[in-house]
């Protein structure tokens, strides 16, 4: 009994006609063919066995590869009948799926694809926080650190590495380079095997060693021509011989990086309340975060007791190394990016499914026929489906092509947006993410049409033989598709519209400065030339005098970090006597400018005084606070003459208005400036507002050299520059979407439309006859522009219902803006509306040029 | 007719064994299979997928049809060879014997044998 069903079993894995036609039959001779195996032994049942397990893996995937060569034959048959629409599907699809893999390609490199690094799921990144504060997050002290690694037992290792920026004076000009600080824990951690030579060793990251260093693959190249034998040679970084003991790719790192050199710290002199140092740690194998954390809460709070003055109130937070270089809002952005394309898609499926549909009814009586004649439903069923597939596959290699082309262009334009942007290309995975979709695609459109057009009564089918109409069934299922078609494209446009208004809502944020003619551009001093502030401070003013006697240049001054161009500093700041915060310390901004910075910014000066040379090293400090710290510490009060205190207190000389100085899109921190003539930072960037068109870099490089020679100038920029930087992945998110939105409602548009032809042509008789009987060209434009209304009316209804509902996924992309925004949602259902209506127009007027005569007669 | 003959050759061994086995009379499937057991001293033995498997291209091609015996067990159908399937299986015996010569020939084969 079991095995009579394992025979059954068996005939099910051949395809439906073979199982019709012989199933039974094989049934029976397996049963027979089993009896007699048993009376010749157990030889005869194993030849038995075997034959079986053949016939089930060869014979039956064999038979199935035939059919479906039939039925490729048959559908390559039938679309060359049906050029047109081929021609159409294939276009609609390839642009569809195309799209989809371009931006998939995106998602992919950026979000997907596994960190470069060994084992990457135990990488965590560690900050220090201060809850008291309010800061969430906070680069480490260096001492804090190899506090952590002397106790910790979550981690197998911890590594800590400094950003910073040196002078490299060999190979050709003096040339500023991105220099990591690192500990000799850090590349073995992060799985980063050098491509020639080798990692520092544990005694070259100590204090007064001799200088090593580390190249990335690039720097080599450009500095030292990729010279192979550059191990052991010597490269001077600011004014100091190092010796290069390795290579390393670019790739390997997260930010950009020039050279590597050990950290060294010498715990005498560091400070434990300086946070500047990244945290990486590999946590041990079976670890979790969560247990991480906890054991680093406790060696936080014990801290806290050993160094009440620098570590009290602050903790420690950790993210896994994905989270934190790929953060949840770029994400986001992908993720809405992809779906808003398979939106389009699906879109464009719907449209396709609509033709099939009406293709279905004109090969209606073929069809009937070959049912009547036997052919099973299966076999009808696969056949369209085959059909549909086989366009999707057709369709899908051109949109390879599509995203071939498009892709090298997306990695371009976002290189600088993205991390790992990079990396984008048509790989395997890519690949398969289009050959996947095009089949679903292929399924998905012809699945409606199969199984409707093989539902239909036969008899009815061939009696109905003039309309090449469909039944009922059909024309609900293309209006449904219309409708669903028509709530995508709502929920889409309205998408597309908060990130639009966001982006323009963006462009014009007061940023508090005029960005207009403004450009920075940087330097740095090497502390072995310039090792106290009035050498520094000569240096600084005599640029800033040189270039502001330079035609063409309006004012200079200059700042330890430009709005938008990095050099981001924070510190707690109290304020002394009595102030709306009492003794609590607040977490502000600071910067070191020079006096003419607020004048070349263009930042209002709205009380008191910019720096004076009155203002000396050795005089008491002075500060200028930005309107939002004197509002937080004093509200309306005036604060000229009152003190805010780091460890010694500054006065305020002067109230400047606020800045936006991260980010457009975040609001003005508190910020505290100092004066340079008192505090010279190293390195600064300086602020030129020019007057007409000069050539900006060549200007400043010259002044600089003609003060130092060795100097190096970098990141010359403009101010519109960096802004369009820092505003680049709303805009691209909002440009894509939109470009989206448009395309779903133009195939919405072709959508409507298709669906009131085929009605006008299915109704002609139906109209042709209230004509004769005395109807007016109006109502019969109502009875088909009413029906466009209707369905538009439904589909629009829903896509802002489910715009509504899933708004709020979006938030985080949006910048003054709701997501849940009225006037948005208004104007998105009103365009579809619209357009909707529009499309509905051609049909009308056809319905309205009926001639009763010849409607009738057809009849 | 010829043509058509000639794009069948050769034939596959299933094929030809199942032309022989119905050469005589109609038979139903598990009969194919014993009668080919039979000639050939159990050395060839088909499985029920090979020999529907070859019957259904059999019936397409048309080498064989089925028989309609009234009252007949549904599972029991029968089979017989066509005028085209005669045919074909002696253009195929044919083009064996001419292989057979040749190998005779150059002494391939055993004389007596």
């Amino acid at each position: 009994m079991r095995r009579g069903r394992l025979f059954r079993l068996i005939t099910w894995l051949y395809p439906v006609e073979f199982r019709e036609r012989f199933g039974g039959e094989m049934e029976a001779a397996y049963r027979d063919a089993r009896t007699e195996a048993a009376g010749r032994g157990r030889r005869g049942a194993a030849e038995f066995w075997i034959g079986v397990a053949a016939d089930a893996l060869l014979q039956a995937p064999g038979e199935h590869m035939r059919i479906l060569l039939e039925d490729l034959r048959h559908a390559a048959r039938s679309l060359r009948r049906a050029k047109m629409f081929a021609l159409v599907a294939i276009a609609t699809l390839a642009l569809g799926i195309g799209a989809n893999t371009a931006i998939f390609s995106v998602v992919h490199a950026v979000a997907f694809a596994a960190l470069p690094n060994r084992e990457p799921d135990r990488l965590v990144r560690l900050w220090e926080k201060n809850d008291r504060l309010r800061i969430p997050r906070f680069s480490v002290s260096v001492p804090n650190y190899y506090s952590w690694t002397e106790r910790v037992k979550s981690f197998e290792q911890l590594g800590a590495w400094r950003q910073n920026a040196t002078t490299m004076t060999t190979g050709g000009e003096p040339q500023r380079v991105a220099t990591l600080e690192a500990t000799w824990t850090l590349l073995p951690m992060l799985g980063i095997t050098p491509i020639a030579g080798r990692s520092f060793t544990a005694d070259e990251d100590r204090p007064r060693q001799p200088p090593v260093v580390i190249l990335t693959e690039s720097i080599w190249r450009s500095r030292l021509g990729g010279d192979p034998a550059a191990i052991g040679k010597q490269i001077v970084l600011n004014d100091i011989s190092h010796t290069v003991v390795g290579i390393v790719t670019d790739r390997a790192f997260v930010t950009q990086v020039h050279v590597i050199v050990p950290l060294a710290a010498d715990l005498a002199q560091e400070n434990r309340s300086n946070h500047v140092a990244t945290v990486i740690g590999r946590l041990k194998p079976g670890v979790s975060l969560a247990q991480a954390q906890q054991e680093m809460d406790a060696i936080a709070l014990q801290l806290g007791k050993e160094y009440p003055k620098d570590d009290a109130d602050w903790g420690v937070t950790m993210a896994t190394f994905y989270d934190w270089i790929i953060p949840q809002t770029i994400r986001t952005g992908l993720y809405l990016l992809l779906a808003s394309v398979g939106v389009v898609l699906l879109i464009a499926c719907t449209n396709i499914a609509n033709l099939t549909l009406a293709r279905g009814a004109l090969r209606r009586r073929e069809q009937a026929v070959r049912l009547a004649l036997g052919a099973g439903r299966g076999r009808l069923v696969r056949e369209v489906l085959t059909e549909s597939v086989l366009l999707a596959m057709v369709g899908g290699t051109v949109g390879v092509g599509i995203a071939y082309w498009a892709v090298p262009l997306l990695r371009t334009q976002l290189t600088t947006i993205l991390p790992r942007a990079d990396r984008i290309g048509l790989n395997v995975p890519v690949l398969l993410f289009a050959l996947g979709i095009s089949v679903v695609t292929g399924l998905l459109f012809g699945a409606i049409p199969a199984l409707l057009n093989s539902r239909r009564d036969v008899i009815a089918a061939l009696k109905d033989e003039s309309r090449g109409a469909g039944s009922r069934h059909q024309s609900v299922a293309r209006r449904l598709l219309v409708v669903g078609q028509l709530a995508l494209a709502t929920m889409l446009l309205a998408g597309a519209g908060l990130l639009m208004q966001s982006f323009i809502r963006l462009q014009h944020v007061d940023l508090g400065f005029l960005p207009e003619r403004l450009t920075t551009a940087m330097v740095g001093l090497p502390a072995a030339r310039y090792p106290d502030q009035p050498a520094r401070w000569q240096f600084y003013s005599r640029v800033i005098a040189d270039l502001e006697n330079t035609p063409g240049v309006e004012a200079v001054g200059a700042s330890s970090g430009a709005p938008l161009a990095g050099g981001f500093t924070g510190q707690p700041v109290s304020a002394q006597g009595p102030n709306a915060l009492g003794a609590e310390r607040l977490q502000v901004d600071w910067r070191m400018v020079t006096p003419g910075y607020f004048k070349s910014m263009g930042i209002p000066i709205l009380r008191g005084r910019t720096f004076a040379s009155e203002d000396r090293a050795g005089t008491p400090g002075v500060v200028v606070v930005s309107a939002e710290l004197a509002r937080r510490f004093w509200q309306d009060e005036d604060p000229l003459g009152k003190s805010v205190v780091t460890n010694i207190p500054y006065r305020i000389v002067g109230v400047v208005g606020d800045v936006r100085s991260t980010n457009p899109a975040a609001d003005a921190r508190p910020t505290m400036y100092y004066s340079s003539t008192q505090q010279t930072p190293g390195q600064m960037a300086l602020t030129i507002r020019t007057r007409g068109e000069i050539p900006v870099a060549a200007t400043v490089r010259k002044a600089v050299s003609a003060i130092d020679p060795q100097l190096a100038v970098f990141n010359v920029r403009t101010m519109e520059t960096l802004i369009t930087t820092s505003t680049a992945q709303p805009r691209v998110t909002a440009w894509l979407v939109g470009m989206f939105a448009l395309l779903a409602l133009l195939l919405a548009a072709i959508g409507v439309y298709g669906v009131l032809a085929y009605l006008v042509t299915q109704r002609t008789r139906e109209i042709g006859l209230r004509m004769a009987l005395g109807a007016t060209r109006w109502s019969v434009l109502r009875l088909v522009v009413g029906h466009s209304f209707r369905l538009s009316a439904i589909g629009i209804a829903i896509g802002v219902a489910a715009a509504a509902w899933l708004g709020p996924m979006i938030e985080s992309l949006l910048f003054g803006v709701r997501s849940r925004d009225a006037a948005t949602l208004a104007a998105a259902a009103g365009g579809l509306l619209a357009v909707a209506l529009l499309a509905s127009y051609i049909p009308a007027r056809r319905a309205t040029r009926v001639d009763p005569l010849t409607a009738l007669r057809t009849e | 007719m010829s043509k058509e003959v000639d794009r069948l050759l050769p034939l596959p061994p299933a094929v030809l064994h199942i032309l022989i086995a119905l050469g005589d009379e109609a038979k139903h499937g598990y009969a194919v299979m014993q009668d080919v057991a039979e000639r050939t001293d159990g050395k060839v033995r088909m499985s029920p997928g090979t020999l529907y498997g070859s019957i259904r291209k059999m019936l397409d091609d048309g080498l064989i049809e089925e028989l309609f015996r009234p009252g007949d067990d549904e599972r029991r159908r029968y089979y017989r060879v066509t005028k085209f399937g005669r045919a074909v299986a002696a253009a195929e015996a044919v083009r064996l014997t001419s292989l057979l010569r040749h190998a005779r020939l150059n002494g391939l084969v055993p004389r007596n044998g």
